[in-house]
């Protein structure tokens, strides 16, 4: 990869989206540093998860650009799986392959796409599969893991690829109240070490331990971005105000 | 002319000389019908355009009669300078045939997988041949076992066509058996049999096998 070591992970300029004459996303602006953490926020259907999906390009944009790690991404991006292998993303419902054990789970990219052995591929699978704490459920399905344990396998599925940044769209929307906190715990110690990473997420505690930034988005747009601190204690925009004093 | 028992279990082993041919016609047109019909959905989905042309094969496919297409591979082809053998001829044309079929089955069984996998292997970086081979297609054949099973029991049923081009399978040989003693009845009861235990065996097969995909999928 030729990107330099000072270019943002990510930069947003001018992201319009429309879902046929419906705009989903109004000229978004935003730019990531490496080593940033970003908490996005806002009401359902605010365009939170479809900002994040561009980033990997899960959905692609209509107008204006989007830079990861240096380089530009689009629909005629040629080559995008490739520049996918530095994105990690973890998905509301976790989207494990259901046909696969924990560990061929992780594996399975690192094999098919990294080109690794399966003994070294599997090494790398043990070394993040402790790390998100259930080493010992390998060699199960993901069925028979709790939704907790499913999304930390998936969060060390995506971690197996060592990609630059991850993204979280809504980790912890779909799991019981008692699984969320682990999943949090695991996603804690990632940005301690220093991941880069952007959540779309309703955990505010998590966005005001751990985010560097919260942006809340609205109708499609950015309408505040600020640190945790003055966005919980001062935010300026009416509709933020509103979010949060539902919220809290 | 009474049914003479004695003679419908004399013809058994002439029929059965067409057991092996019957068997290995069957078994080779399921998997050619089966990885083309595969083939067919797989581009039907990869672009518009050529989605287009893909469902018109597909449905040309299954709007002509099998006989039709047999004769044309068989008599029609060699005329443009592609000769084949009676058997090979069959295997091609039951598979083209089957495939059209298969290609529907798996179309439902694709569609039925969630999005979210198709997202997760491609979030992954992988390439789309990938995704396809490594996540689509296991959890397809989990969801199409059963129908696809009844196809590979109808390709069976369809063998005795191929008695139309000269290919020695199970009905040729009856046919045969028929016109050497002026008597039909007994054979023709003697080769339905037959077909119907070879029937019943797939079906089982295929049961158990659902049934252990089954299985998996509750894992």
């Amino acid at each position: 990869m030729t990107s330099t070591p000072s270019a943002p992970a990510v930069r947003i300029a001018g992201l319009q989206k429309w879902y046929g004459s419906f705009q989903v996303l109004h000229d978004i602006d935003l730019t990531v540093q490496p080593n940033e953490r970003i908490v996005i926020c806002g009401p359902s259907g605010s365009g939170k998860s479809t900002l994040i999906r561009c980033v990997n390009q899960l959905e692609t944009h209509d107008r204006g650009t989007i830079e990861v790690n240096g380089r530009q991404v689009g629909k005629t991006t040629p080559r995008m799986h490739i520049l996918r292998r530095d994105i990690g993303m973890v998905f509301q419902h976790f989207n494990l392959f259901p046909h696969l054990t924990v560990l061929q789970n992780c594996t399975l990219a690192l094999r098919k796409a990294r080109g690794m052995k399966p003994a070294q591929a599997e090494e790398v699978a043990r070394h993040y599969l402790g790390r998100v704490r259930i080493p010992e459920q390998q060699h199960k399905y993901p069925g028979q893991l709790s939704g907790g344990q499913q999304q930390r396998v998936a969060i060390a599925r995506a971690l197996c690829m060592s990609p630059r940044i991850m993204l979280f769209d809504e980790p912890t929307s779909a799991l019981d109240p008692e699984m969320i906190k682990e999943v949090l715990d695991v996603m804690t110690d990632l940005a301690r070490e220093g991941m880069t990473m952007i959540c779309v997420t309703h955990e505010m505690n998590f966005a005001r331990t751990v985010a560097d930034r919260v942006v809340f988005m609205d109708a499609g747009r950015i309408v505040e971005q600020a640190d945790p601190q003055t966005f919980f204690e001062a935010p300026s925009h009416p509709r933020a105000r509103q979010f949060l004093s539902q919220l809290l | 002319m009474r049914f003479d028992p004695d003679f419908a279990v004399s013809v058994v082993p002439t029929i059965l000389g067409g057991l092996g041919t019957t068997l290995w016609i069957t078994v080779a047109a399921s998997l050619c019908a089966a990885a083309l019909g595969f083939i067919l959905e797989i581009l039907r989905r990869s672009n518009r355009w050529l989605g287009y042309v893909m469902r018109f094969v597909i449905d040309a496919i299954r709007s002509t009669p099998v006989l039709v297409q047999l004769y044309f591979i068989y008599f029609v082809l060699p005329v443009y300078g592609l000769t084949l053998p009676a058997a090979a001829s069959g295997v091609l044309g039951l598979s083209i045939y089957y495939s059209g079929y298969l290609a529907e089955v798996f179309k439902g069984g694709i569609d039925s997988i969630d999005a979210g996998q198709f997202e997760a292997g491609k979030a992954l970086g992988l390439r789309r041949r990938d995704v396809i081979v490594s996540v689509i297609l296991p959890q397809m054949l989990r969801n199409v076992a059963a129908p696809m099973g009844n196809y590979f029991v109808s390709a069976l049923k369809a063998t005795p066509y191929l008695a139309v081009i000269a290919v020695p399978e199970m009905l040729g040989l009856a046919m045969e058996a028929g016109a050497n003693s002026f008597r039909y009845a007994e054979p023709m009861v003697a080769v339905g049999i037959i077909f119907l235990i070879l029937a019943l065996g797939i079906n089982f097969l295929v049961r158990q096998l659902e049934r252990r995909l089954q299985a998996a999928h509750e894992r």
